[in-house]
C-alpha cells in the first residue's frame, strides 16, 4: 500500500460524531475466516446478575492457578473453563471506559512473551500490591500467549481493583487466527476449546480506561466518530471487534506526524494528527492519551507535544527486534515515571518435545 | 491492451474458485519445477551456459543493489522500527521501474513491461508500512513467472539458475533491505511462523539437500554445521541468518517451527512437506492472497468477485479530498460501507495488525 499522506484532510464537517450503535455492532457476518460462532465456548451461558463474590473457596482455587500459572505451566482445559465462567462475572460489569485510581503502573504489549511479563512484575512491583492497568495485546506472536493471558485473567479475577485490563486488536477471533494464539491452543491443548473460551471471553474486556479522570487509556487511539468520553460510554462492546466504526478504531487507530485524519496502512482504524489529541484532551479535560499498539525502540515514545503516549512492554519483540520494554508509573500526585527493562535471557533449552507438523508427517 | 494488474480475492467464496482453478495450479507446478531444478545442486552449481535472459535478470536485481547504496539510512532519530529511507528507495525502484525492465528485456511490449511492473516493485516489501513477507516474496515469484510466460525464460534451459542465481540474488538483496532499514515482518507469526520474512529459500533449500547423504534435518542444530554450509545451501543461510538476528535465546524458544521440521528423519519429506506448507500457508490463505494480483498472464478465474474500487483506493497512490469521493468515484461514508457490510456487498481486507 503505498499512500502519500502529506496532506490527506480525511477530517471533514461529516466527520462529526454519528455514534450509531447499529451500525457497528451485531455486524458479525461478514467474518471471513471465523469459524467458530462467538459464544460457543458457553462461558457466558450461565452469567451472574451481580458480580462475582470471592470467597474462601474461590480465593483458594484462584490462589492455586496463580501459583501453577506463574511457573509457565498452562491450566488444564476444565480449570480454563472455570476461570473464564469466573472472569464473565467480573469484567461484564466494568465499563467501557473504566474509572481506575492512582497511583497505577500502565503497561503495553505483551504478546505471549510470558518470562518478560515476570520481569515486569519485578521492574514494577508485584501485584496486587502495585495497581496494574495492561492496554491490550497480551496473545499472539510469542510461544507463552496461553499462559501469559491465563494468568493476567486469573489476576483479574483474584484482585479485580487492583488490576485492569483491556481489550488490544490481538484479542479477537479474528486476528488470533492468522497471529499465533490459536495455533498455540492447537498445539497445547490438542483442540480449539480453549481458544473459543478466551476469544468469548475478550468480548467483555473494557476497551478503554481513564486513570484519575485524567488518562484516557487504551490500545490504538482516537477515532473520528468519538468527541467525547461518554460516547465511548454509549458504545457496545461486547461482541467480536468490528471491522470498522468507533469501536475498531479505538483499538486499531495511531498517532501520526501528519495533522488531521488518515487513512490507517494497517487497513483498520485511522492515523490521527496533534491537532485532534489536542482537540480530544481539552474537550474531555485530560492531561494525556496513553496507549499501546506500536512498537517504540525505547519501550515508550512521546507524540503530539505530550498530548500522547505509546507504551510498550514486550521486550526484543518476537526475539529480534532490540528495542527495550517500558511500564509508566503514575503516583497519587499525579506525577509519572517510566520504567524501562531489557529482555530476560532464556537460558537452556525448551523441555517440550518436538511434534511434526502435518505438512511434513 | 490489457488492464493493469489488480488485486481481486475478498471473500471466503473467491478463495474457493481459487483453490480450484488453472491459475494457482499452474503457479504451484512453476514453483515445483524450479525447487526440482536445484534437487541435489548447491549454491556454486548453478548451469553453464548462463543464458543472456538471466544475465540481464541479474544485472536488473545489481540495479537495485545500486538503487539501494543511494539511499543510506542517515535519520536514526526516529522511535518507529522501519526506517522511512526505506520509502525513498522504494520510490526510486518504483518510479524507474519502467525504465529498468525495458532496458534488461528489450523484446517486451509496453503493456508487458507493464504487467510485469507491480509484481517487482511489490517484490521489496511495503512502502508505507516499511514492512515485509511471504506476500511480497510471491511478488517476485510471479515476477519470475510473468517472463517466463513472456518466453523472457525457458524452463528447460533456465530453471536451475533462476534459483540458484537470480533468486539467491534477490535475497541477498532482500536481507540488504531488511537489516539495513529495519523491515518490519509484515503479517508475521512470530514464533509460530517458519521465518518472519521468508518461505521459499527453504523449500528451495529443502530441494537442494533432499538426497544429501550426510546433512540432515537435525543438523541445523549444530552450530559448526550450520556455519560451515550456510553459504552452500539456502536452507543453512536461513537458519544463520535466523540465528543471527534472533537473540536472547536459542533456536528451539524462538524457532519452534523449524525445530519441530528438525525432527524429519529425511530432506525429501521436508521437501514435500514445504510445498504442501506453501500452499496451505501462502497460497490459500486469504490474508496473504488478498493483496495478490492478478494480471495478463496470472488470469483471475472467473466468477471471483469483481474488482472493487474501494479497498483499491485504500491502497493506491492517490490523494484524497475527502471521505466521501475518490478520485471522482464517490465512495461510501465509513457509515455507509458499515451498513453495506451487512448486506455482504462489500468485504473489507483482512488489516495488518
Amino acid at each position: 500500500m503505498d499512500i502519500d499522506m502529506d496532506d490527506v484532510p480525511m477530517q471533514d464537517a461529516e466527520l462529526t460524531p454519528t455514534i450509531n450503535e447499529e451500525t457497528s455492532i451485531n455486524d458479525h457476518d461478514d467474518f471471513q475466516d471465523i469459524e467458530f460462532k462467538p459464544g460457543s465456548s458457553g462461558i457466558a451461558d450461565n452469567k451472574s446478575n451481580k458480580p462475582l463474590e470471592l470467597n474462601s473457596t474461590n480465593i483458594n482455587q484462584l490462589d492455586a492457578w496463580i501459583e501453577h500459572l506463574g511457573k509457565c505451566e498452562i491450566l488444564s482445559e476444565d480449570d480454563v473453563a472455570r476461570l473464564c465462567k469466573m472472569a464473565v462475572d467480573v469484567l461484564q460489569f466494568e465499563e467501557n471506559v473504566q474509572p481506575v485510581n492512582v497511583p497505577v503502573t500502565i503497561c503495553g504489549d505483551v504478546h505471549g512473551q510470558f518470562h518478560d511479563l515476570i520481569e515486569l512484575f519485578k521492574i514494577g512491583g508485584p501485584c496486587p500490591d502495585t495497581n496494574y492497568l495492561f492496554m491490550g495485546d497480551y496473545v499472539d506472536r510469542g510461544y507463552y500467549s496461553v499462559e501469559t493471558v491465563s494468568y493476567l485473567v486469573a489476576m483479574k479475577v483474584r484482585y479485580p481493583s487492583r488490576i485492569t485490563i483491556l481489550r488490544g486488536n490481538h484479542e479477537s477471533r479474528q486476528i488470533t487466527q492468522v497471529y499465533g494464539f490459536y495455533d498455540e491452543c492447537l498445539r497445547k491443548y490438542g483442540s480449539a476449546n480453549v481458544w473459543k473460551m478466551f476469544t468469548d471471553l475478550f468480548d467483555y474486556f473494557p476497551i478503554t480506561a481513564l486513570v484519575d479522570n485524567k488518562i484516557f487509556c487504551l490500545h490504538g487511539g482516537l477515532s473520528p466518530m468519538i468527541e467525547t468520553i461518554d460516547q465511548v460510554r454509549e458504545l457496545n462492546r461486547i461482541q467480536e471487534v468490528p471491522h470498522e466504526g468507533p469501536m475498531c478504531d479505538l483499538l486499531w487507530s495511531d498517532p501520526d506526524d501528519r495533522g488531521g485524519w488518515g487513512i490507517s496502512p494497517r487497513g483498520a482504524g485511522f492515523t490521527f494528527g496533534q491537532d485532534i489529541s489536542e482537540q480530544f484532551n481539552h474537550t474531555n479535560d485530560l492531561s494525556l492519551v496513553a496507549r499501546a499498539h506500536q512498537l517504540v525502540m525505547e519501550g515508550y515514545a512521546w507524540s503530539h507535544q505530550q498530548n500522547v503516549v505509546t507504551i510498550f512492554s514486550a521486550p526484543n519483540y518476537c526475539y529480534r527486534c532490540g528495542n527495550q520494554a517500558a511500564i509508566m508509573e503514575v503516583d497519587e500526585n499525579n506525577n509519572r515515571q517510566f520504567l524501562q527493562y531489557d529482555p530476560s535471557v532464556r537460558p537452556g533449552e525448551p523441555t517440550v518435545s518436538r511434534k511434526t507438523p502435518d505438512y511434513f508427517l | 491492451m490489457s488492464s493493469c494488474p489488480q488485486k481481486r480475492l475478498l471473500t471466503k467464496d473467491d478463495m474457493e474458485i481459487w483453490d480450484s482453478s488453472q491459475t494457482k495450479k499452474e503457479l504451484i507446478n512453476f514453483i515445483t519445477d524450479l525447487a526440482e531444478a536445484v534437487k541435489d545442486r548447491d549454491n556454486t552449481q548453478f548451469k553453464e551456459p548462463i543464458s543472456a535472459e538471466v544475465s540481464s535478470t541479474l544485472a536488473l536485481l545489481d540495479s537495485v543493489l545500486s538503487v539501494v547504496d543511494e539511499h543510506p539510512v542517515l535519520n536514526d532519530t526516529t522511535s518507529r522500527f522501519g526506517k522511512t529511507e526505506f520509502r525513498s528507495f522504494y520510490q526510486d525502484v518504483k518510479s524507474n521501474c519502467h525504465n529498468l525492465l525495458s532496458k534488461a528485456f528489450d523484446t517486451l511490449t509496453t503493456n508487458q513491461i507493464e504487467q510485469l511492473s507491480i509484481y517487482f516493485y511489490e517484490s521489496w516489501g511495503n512502502e508505507e508500512r516499511i514492512d515485509y513477507g511471504s506476500g511480497h516474496e510471491l511478488n517476485f515469484i510471479c515476477f519470475l513467472y510473468g517472463l517466463y510466460k513472456y518466453d523472457v525464460f525457458r524452463l528447460e534451459r533456465d530453471s536451475t539458475n533462476i534459483v540458484i542465481l537470480v533468486f539467491v540474488k534477490y535475497l541477498k538483496i532482500m536481507r540488504r533491505l531488511e537489516t539495513l532499514y529495519w523491515l518490519e515482518p509484515a503479517g508475521s507469526h512470530g514464533v509460530w511462523g517458519l521465518d518472519d520474512y521468508h518461505f521459499l529459500p527453504f523449500l528451495f533449500g529443502a530441494f537442494q539437500l533432499s538426497n544429501h547423504k550426510h546433512l540432515k534435518p537435525k543438523s541445523i542444530h549444530n552450530d559448526e554445521i550450520v556455519d560451515m554450509f550456510k553459504d552452500k545451501y539456502l536452507y543453512f543461510g536461513c537458519i544463520a541468518f535466523i540465528n543471527s538476528v534472533k537473540t536472547t535465546a536459542s533456536l528451539r524458544w524462538h524457532s519452534p517451527m523449524l525445530d519441530d521440521i528438525s525432527g524429519v528423519k529425511k530432506w525429501s519429506k521436508v521437501s514435500e512437506g514445504m510445498i504442501k506448507m506453501y500452499v496451505a500457508e501462502v497460497l490459500s490463505k486469504l490474508p496473504v492472497m488478498q493483496h495478490f494480483y492478478f494480471s495478463e498472464f496470472l488470469a483471475c478465474p472467473t466468477g471471483i468477485s469483481p474488482y472493487d474500487e474501494r479497498n483499491e483506493h485504500l491502497e493506491s497512490e492517490h490523494v484524497h479530498s475527502g471521505w466521501g469521493d475518490c478520485c471522482g468515484i464517490k465512495i461510501p461514508s465509513a457509515v455507509a460501507a458499515t451498513e453495506m457490510n451487512k448486506k455482504g456487498a462489500h468485504y473489507k481486507p483482512m488489516p495488518f495488525d
